[in-house]
């Protein structure tokens, strides 16, 4: 190793270099999260000709939901298999499951490197600590861009084996809007990591803070309380919307983008005037 | 120059004290033994020069820079190894991959060399290390990258007796290249072993900070004594004469100089006479008995 891998002090710390380390341990993981999730798509993929069959009924069933109901999980048109995936697969498996995923395993990045004295050795080495913060964020990218792109090739080649119809360019957006999303998630879970640096608190309060965000959006905007609705990152990643009407919010993702921003910025921040125990 | 230099650095968690103005300067190419019982203070101390902790109060320099600055002591880090007495080591890892990550991070002069030296299983990961094993990763990862200090928590826990005095050797050949070495123990032997100073911290003060050699003058020597006929107590009642114990054979410690001793054993017929170190454990002891601490704490 030390042939090739000799670096003169000036070189030293390589940029990067924490990022790709972190993001090779997430890789098997994310692989296998990815794996679930196509599963899991390629089942409602499945059940959509016999839901399809069923059309009127279900049309009938759709109109008699409670309105905050029917929105919150994202039913406007069971009977099209875009409409069918928005509110089956991901409004649930996407603003749901994968967005309490991230924030969870952003809550455990620092807070588990303070807790298990790891933390300690990466400071004694000359990285700073925003950049632990901000590689160690940046790694939670591996299981963002994983899981889409497997679920995505996925979700598409099971349309194209049932014969159903949805746009392939909506199906990559709905993928590919839900990556600002579901940063802004994992930027919900370092803040408080960093803040709590308790692992197991700083996992539970994640997935309280981005569960209650979503509870928060969905009462909100069905009482017509939008700027609270706001609030909440959920407001900004709609799978009906992309599936359904082939709307792509382009500025609620930037939306996202600037906020994630800001909740590593403050993160960052935050660590470096905390004692690291 | 300077490497350590501690200015009524302090430490309070809360209301509870951490450390509270330890002074202290190590010279480079000095070795510094850091001696006390759990929870004296030793680790808070190194984690505040590291800069993983802020003083309440009082500073410090590492290698020249202020430890508050975290730049320049972000800078001065390049030249320090840190051997933690609890590293963390990624379960996941191999050894080989976190040797390549703080190579990255830290750079990487001789790692080779060290994974040799120390025997160190760098292919398999660190979820089937023994504690031993561990131990000596964190060690090839402490002092790969040619550091000019290295502040050592514990550093020989874990490691069985071959491979401690294998780690001592190569201390002993760090100090020889003019590294200076900060060592944390709670183990007497071992500070001896390989320290020429030490400072014993009780309750996040220093009790004492000298050299190891006074410190054993301190102890002074334990005598063994067995003579023909009965000793008289009353010839080693003079001034140096510690826990007298006569008996078959006679005992006690001997501090200052050996002419008295000389001269009270003159008329005696000598059968054995051995006269020891004394074990430093003793001078410990006494630290911690005025101090009210318990000894038990303390190991050989």
């Amino acid at each position: 190793m030390s042939a090739d891998a000799e670096a003169p002090a000036e070189r030293v710390p390589e940029s990067g270099a924490l990022f790709a380390y972190e993001s090779r341990r997430r890789l098997r993981g994310s692989l296998a999260l990815g794996v679930g999730m196509s599963l899991l798509g390629l089942l409602m993929v499945a059940f959509f000709p016999s839901v399809q069959a069923s059309g009127a009924d279900l049309e009938a069933y759709v109109e008699s939901l409670p309105p905050a109901f029917a929105e919150a999980f994202g039913i406007e048109a069971f009977t099209t298999l875009g409409g069918f995936l928005a509110a089956e697969l991901y409004a649930f498996g996407w603003v749901i499951l994968l967005g309490l995923y991230v924030a969870y395993r952003a809550g455990g990045s620092v807070a588990g490197d303070v807790e298990r004295g790891r933390m300690d050795l990466l400071l004694s080495t000359p990285v700073s600590r925003r950049r632990v913060v901000v590689e160690s964020f940046a790694s939670l990218l591996v299981p963002v861009a994983v899981v889409n792109a497997v679920a995505f090739l996925a979700v598409y080649a099971g349309t194209l084996a049932i014969d159903g119809s949805i746009p392939l360019l909506d199906l990559l957006a709905v993928h590919l809007l839900s990556v600002p999303y579901l940063l802004a998630c994992g930027g919900i879970g370092l803040l408080l990591s960093v803040a709590l640096r308790r692992r197991g608190l700083a996992e539970r309060a994640a997935l309280g803070a981005v569960f209650a965000l979503f509870l928060v959006e969905t009462v909100a905007s069905s009482a017509g309380y939008d700027a609270v609705a706001a609030l909440s990152p959920t407001a900004y990643y709609d799978p009906t919307a992309v599936l359904v009407h082939g709307e792509y919010a382009v500025g609620d993702a930037v939306l996202l983008s600037v906020a994630t921003l800001l909740l590593v910025a403050a993160s960052a921040a935050v660590f470096d005037r905390v004692d690291v125990r | 120059m300077t490497v350590i230099d501690c200015r009524q650095l302090t430490k309070y968690y809360g209301d509870v004290r951490g450390i509270d103005s330890l002074s202290l300067s190590v010279e480079a190419g000095e070795s510094f033994g850091f001696l006390g019982p759990n929870g004296a203070g030793k680790t808070t101390t190194i984690r505040t020069l590291l800069g993983l902790q802020s003083p309440t109060d009082g500073t410090a320099t590492l290698l020249g820079a202020d430890i508050r600055n975290a730049a320049a002591l972000r800078d001065a880090r390049r030249r320090v190894g840190y051997l933690a007495a609890d590293p963390g080591l990624d379960e996941d890892a191999t050894g080989e991959r976190l040797v390549r990550l703080y190579g990255r991070l830290r750079g990487d002069a001789r790692s080779d060399e060290l994974i040799d030296r120390f025997d160190v299983p760098v292919d398999r990961r660190v979820g089937e290390y023994s504690r031993g094993n561990r131990q000596k990763l964190a060690i090839v990862l402490a002092f790969m990258h040619e550091p000019d200090l290295v502040v050592m928590d514990e550093p020989t826990s874990g490691l069985d007796p071959l491979m401690q005095e294998r780690f001592y050797e190569f201390l002993d050949a760090e100090r020889e290249r003019g590294v200076t070495l900060f060592v944390s123990s709670h183990v007497l032997s071992e500070v001896r072993r390989v320290c020429e100073r030490i400072g014993i911290i009780r309750n996040g003060r220093f009790v004492t900070v000298e050299s190891v050699a006074d410190l054993l003058d301190r102890a002074g020597k334990r005598v063994h004594l067995r003579v023909a006929g009965e000793v008289d107590p009353a010839d080693f009642a003079f001034d140096g004469v510690h826990d007298l114990s006569v008996g078959e054979t006679t005992t006690f410690t001997l501090t200052g100089r050996y002419d008295a001793l000389v001269d009270a054993l003159d008329g005696y017929r000598i059968e054995e006479l051995e006269v020891e170190e004394a074990p430093l454990e003793e001078v410990f002891v006494r630290f911690y008995d005025d101090a009210g601490t318990d000894p038990a704490e303390v190991s050989a």
